[in-house]
């Protein structure tokens, strides 16, 4: 059996690391060195945090109901 | 601090946005901001103008989506058995991947940055259960600490781990075939 972890044990362990800020384990980066599509795994989890994070600029707005609702609400 | 009585036309359509992109729903949507302005107004004194409103605000409903999240996980506990199960079973066949991820193509960063991703995250964080989505929303999307997100849920930090693994994986699985590098029909 081999001694580097395999797609699915870097999968996980990727996802571990992404969410410790710990740099991965050297047979995980060796897998990486040798595997494209783990590679893109990677980049992939970053470009979700990232998009995932950010608060939406356009998008649906609240009904005019809704708007009369809060404003009578506000307005006590 | 400008008149309270303005906020709703001038933050209203905003804080929905951040808030439906959270929680879901048009009706907790709305909740959220009636709680948030309602604070926002009691505590009116409290703001310094070191932010905008829109940012403080903000911040209000920050807290307001993690207590409802809180409140949430109290109410509906996770059920271990659910969620402990072999979760990358789904994505592997033995040790390898059972469906290679594709290419997301030039500039994903930038592609993840638009309305069109905000739509396709939303509709496959709908697909998630909601332990798992709600894992994600409080970890990624708000940047809870682990600690924290794990107190919050109720869950040891190693299930916590389990949860946003599946979540990763299956949005990342998701948004690929929706959004980013869909197959050809």
């Amino acid at each position: 059996m081999s001694m580097l972890p395999s797609c699915r044990e870097v999968s996980r362990l990727l996802s571990e690391a992404h969410e410790s800020g710990r740099p991965l384990g050297m047979h995980a980066r060796i897998h990486l060195g040798i595997c494209a599509v783990c590679r893109r795994v990677l980049a992939q989890f970053a470009v979700l945090r990232h998009g995932a994070a950010r608060a939406p600029e356009e998008g649906p707005s609240l009904s005019s109901e809704a708007k009369a609702r809060l404003r009578r609400f506000l307005n006590g | 601090m400008t008149d309270p009585s303005t906020w709703v036309d001038a933050y209203g359509d905003r804080l929905f946005r951040y808030a439906l992109s959270r929680v879901r729903n048009e009706a907790s949507a709305e909740d959220l901001i009636q709680d948030t302005l309602l604070t926002g107004f009691k505590s009116r004194a409290n703001f310094k103008g070191d932010s905008s409103e829109l940012t403080w605000l903000t911040g209000i409903l920050r807290n307001k989506i993690f207590e409802y999240y809180r409140r949430q996980a109290k109410e509906f506990p996770l059920s271990p058995s659910d969620e402990e199960s072999d979760p990358d079973d789904e994505f592997f066949d033995g040790r390898h991947w059972a469906v290679a991820p594709r290419d997301w193509g030039g500039e994903p960063a930038l592609k993840a940055e638009s309305v069109e991703f905000a739509a396709a995250l939303r509709s496959c964080l709908d697909a998630l259960t909601q332990n798992v989505a709600r894992a994600f929303i409080l970890r990624e999307m708000e940047g809870v600490t682990p600690q924290v997100t794990a107190l919050a849920l109720g869950v040891s930090p190693p299930h916590l781990a389990v949860l946003l693994y599946r979540a990763r994986m299956r949005l990342r699985r998701c948004l690929e075939r929706t959004y980013f590098a869909p197959e050809p029909t």
